[in-house]
């Protein structure tokens, strides 16, 4: 059986069986386009779609109140995505006992017509962490690319060039904050860029406000950033955002062993006190 | 007879115009996408008919952050300067017809009850020229709002492609016959323009519709896809939202204009903690009803382009055509 048909399968029946109220998954939307779809109604899982044009990642959904409103969720995921699950789950943000999580097995999505740049060192094919996986009939081989690739046009610049670099990228931000709406882990209820009394960070859309924002929505990040790419995809400045996450994400590998969301009962990195830490300041 | 330029000519032109200090802005690449932009040189520039720029040039009018005065304590005493005013001048090439006819649309509102004399100024320093409309995609709805892709609104001067580096000049005001006056050769050769997308809704019936249901059900299901960002309102031509900012410390800083949208949870949250519009449904209403109602009965004409550019950029395939389809559906039932 294809496999979106199991998966619309899957979710009618998780709907019947009342262990969810609502569905959110991917569906070809008003505009021709695939988009997210929130399905109560268990005969109108047909309307149900995955093919490798379901890039956005639902978790994001799971924050909304809009969305809370509707009831107990079952979310559909592929492996990135399910990686923010156990992140959220991690930093208490999801009661996974509330909820079921339906995975796709998947080979690799797009953006804008192009393979989208996580899915070409993906190794989560089959998403962990899941109550069901909706697998393919057809098997493709893993991909074998390096996930810090990208990265390597950074190093490759002394830091002169690449702090222009950045001037040039972080300039044309304007502060639209869809990095953030599209991130399923900014999820605080008010942002520090949103906190006016006193303003914290400047609302501003100049280089200093601008450095500003990404920089802490970076460190923000540092650690808890799964990689799916949502905010790069989204930003409509163009900005690389990838190439900060990559960087956090890249350091935390290295010097603390931790890739976030691959381990579904682990302490946060950044919430973690270790005697064993490497700086002298900890102790 | 038809008037034609050469690439090279047009190449000449933004030169000179850098030479003198001026801004040169068009469609640069970046990535997969284009996006308007400051030209760093005149090789830079792209001009084909079929490109859908990611933003609206309403930012070089409108910028995202402008600083409109300073401010300084001597002793007791408090120094007020206004901002440097814009003195440059700037040649847009390459708009979008749609994004263009935004800008008699937004003069409306920036000379309405005050006078912005940081966007007038803008106003009139700039030449826009815009580039025949080549290939209307999916998100396109320019006839819908009774425009099309052969609009000639807010345009002072169009550029159409007849290939090999020519394009046809049409001049559409003083401004425009100024910049080209010249430059151009007589030719028997005429540019084509892209036929109309078709027409997605009835923008009468919506707009009826609207002004006589201000709350409507539809909005708690149109926006539960939407994430609540500001991407369509900043890359949108005709929304023109700020918020007013003092920046800097109790000594000295400045008072700034910053974008700001109804999209933002943010927008109209009270100081109190209770905010009208608090959630995403009430926040589209408030979009829909400003294009399609409120703009309306103040200039009677409406607030959108029918660009597309919010639909085709939002990462959750929304924007506001589906909102105004569904509209449209429920007013003809
Ligand atoms: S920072 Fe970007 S890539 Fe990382 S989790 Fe958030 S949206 Fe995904
Ligand atoms: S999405 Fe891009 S433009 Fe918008 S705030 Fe984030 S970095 Fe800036
Ligand atoms: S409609 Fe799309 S672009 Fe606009 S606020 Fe919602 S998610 Fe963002
Ligand atoms: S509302 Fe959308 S279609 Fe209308 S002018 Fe704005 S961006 Fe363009
Ligand atoms: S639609 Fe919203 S952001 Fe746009 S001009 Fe109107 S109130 Fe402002």
């Amino acid at each position: 059986m294809p496999q979106q048909e199991k998966l619309q399968q899957k979710a009618k029946e998780i709907l019947l069986e009342k262990k969810a109220d609502v569905v959110i998954g991917y569906g070809k939307v008003e505009t021709g386009n695939i988009g997210a779809v929130f399905i109560t109604d268990p005969e109108r899982t047909g309307e149900l779609v995955w093919n490798n044009l379901c890039t956005t990642n639902l978790s994001v959904y799971l924050k909304r109140k809009e969305i809370k409103k509707l009831g107990k969720p079952c979310i559909i995921v592929k492996g990135c995505d399910a990686k923010a699950l156990a992140v959220l789950e991690i930093e208490n943000q999801i009661d996974r006992s509330a909820m079921t999580v339906i995975g796709v097995e998947c080979f690799g999505v797009q953006d804008r017509c192009e393979p989208q740049y996580k899915c070409a060192s993906c190794n989560v094919q089959l998403p962990p962490h899941c109550d069901f996986v909706i697998e393919r009939d057809t098997k493709q081989s893993a991909p074998q690319g390096s996930r810090y690739e990208k990265l390597e046009m950074l190093d490759n610049m002394d830091s002169k060039e690449r702090f222009e670099y950045w001037k040039q990228e972080l300039s044309r931000c304007i502060k639209c904050y869809a990095c953030r709406q599209n991130c399923p882990m900014c999820y605080c209820d008010v942002c520090v860029v949103d906190k006016n009394r006193p303003i914290r960070i400047d609302t501003s859309a100049t280089l200093k406000g601008n450095f500003a924002w990404n920089i802490l929505r970076a460190f923000h990040l540092a650690g808890r950033c799964v990689g799916c790419g949502a905010c790069s995809a989204a930003c409509p400045a163009g900005i690389d955002l990838d190439l900060l996450n990559l960087t956090l994400a890249k350091a935390s590998e290295e010097n603390f062993g931790y890739i976030a969301g691959v381990q579904r009962n682990v302490e946060p990195l950044v919430g973690t006190f270790s005697p064993d830490d490497k700086e002298e300041f900890i102790r | 007879m038809s008037q034609i330029i050469s690439r090279k000519t047009i190449e000449q032109l933004i030169g000179k115009l850098q030479s003198e200090g001026g801004h040169a802005a068009a469609p640069v690449a970046a990535g997969k996408r284009y996006f308007f932009r400051p030209l760093q040189k005149a090789e830079q520039l792209v001009l084909d008919g079929k490109i859908m720029p990611v933003n609206s040039v309403k930012e070089f009018f409108f910028p995202p952050h402008e600083v409109i005065c300073r401010y300084q304590y001597e002793g007791k005493e408090l120094q007020i300067t206004d901002a440097e005013p814009f003195e440059k001048e700037q040649i847009i090439f390459g708009a979008r017809p749609c994004d263009a006819a935004s800008l008699p649309i937004l003069d409306k509102i920036f000379a309405w009850d005050y006078q912005d004399r940081f966007y007038q100024q803008r106003r009139e320093n700039t030449t826009v020229v815009t580039l025949a409309c080549q290939q209307p995609d999916n998100s396109c709805f320019c006839t819908s709002v009774g425009l099309s892709p052969d609009t000639t609104s807010g345009a002072d001067a169009e550029l159409l492609e007849l290939g090999n580096d020519l394009y046809e000049v049409r001049c559409y005001t003083e401004k425009g016959k100024k910049l080209f006056e010249g430059l151009t050769e007589e030719s028997v050769k005429t540019g084509k323009t892209a036929a109309p997308p078709e027409i997605r809704f009835d923008m009468e019936r919506v707009s009826k519709y609207l002004s006589e249901h201000f709350d409507d059900s539809i909005y708690s299901t149109t926006s539960l896809r939407c994430v609540g960002c500001g991407a369509c309102t900043y890359i949108c031509p005709t929304c023109h939202c700020f918020d007013i900012v003092d920046e800097g410390g109790a000594a000295k800083g400045c008072r700034v204009k910053n974008w700001d949208t109804c999209q933002f949870a943010m927008f109209t949250l009270h100081a109190s903690g209770h905010n009208p519009r608090g959630e995403q449904a009430v926040r589209q209403r408030n979009r829909v009803q400003h294009k399609f109602a409120i703009y309306p009965s103040k200039f009677g004409a409406v607030l959108c382009t029918g660009c597309g550019n919010c639909t085709r950029e939002c990462s959750a395939s929304l924007g506001i055509r589906p909102v105004l389809e569904l509209i449209d559906k429920k007013a003809e039932s």
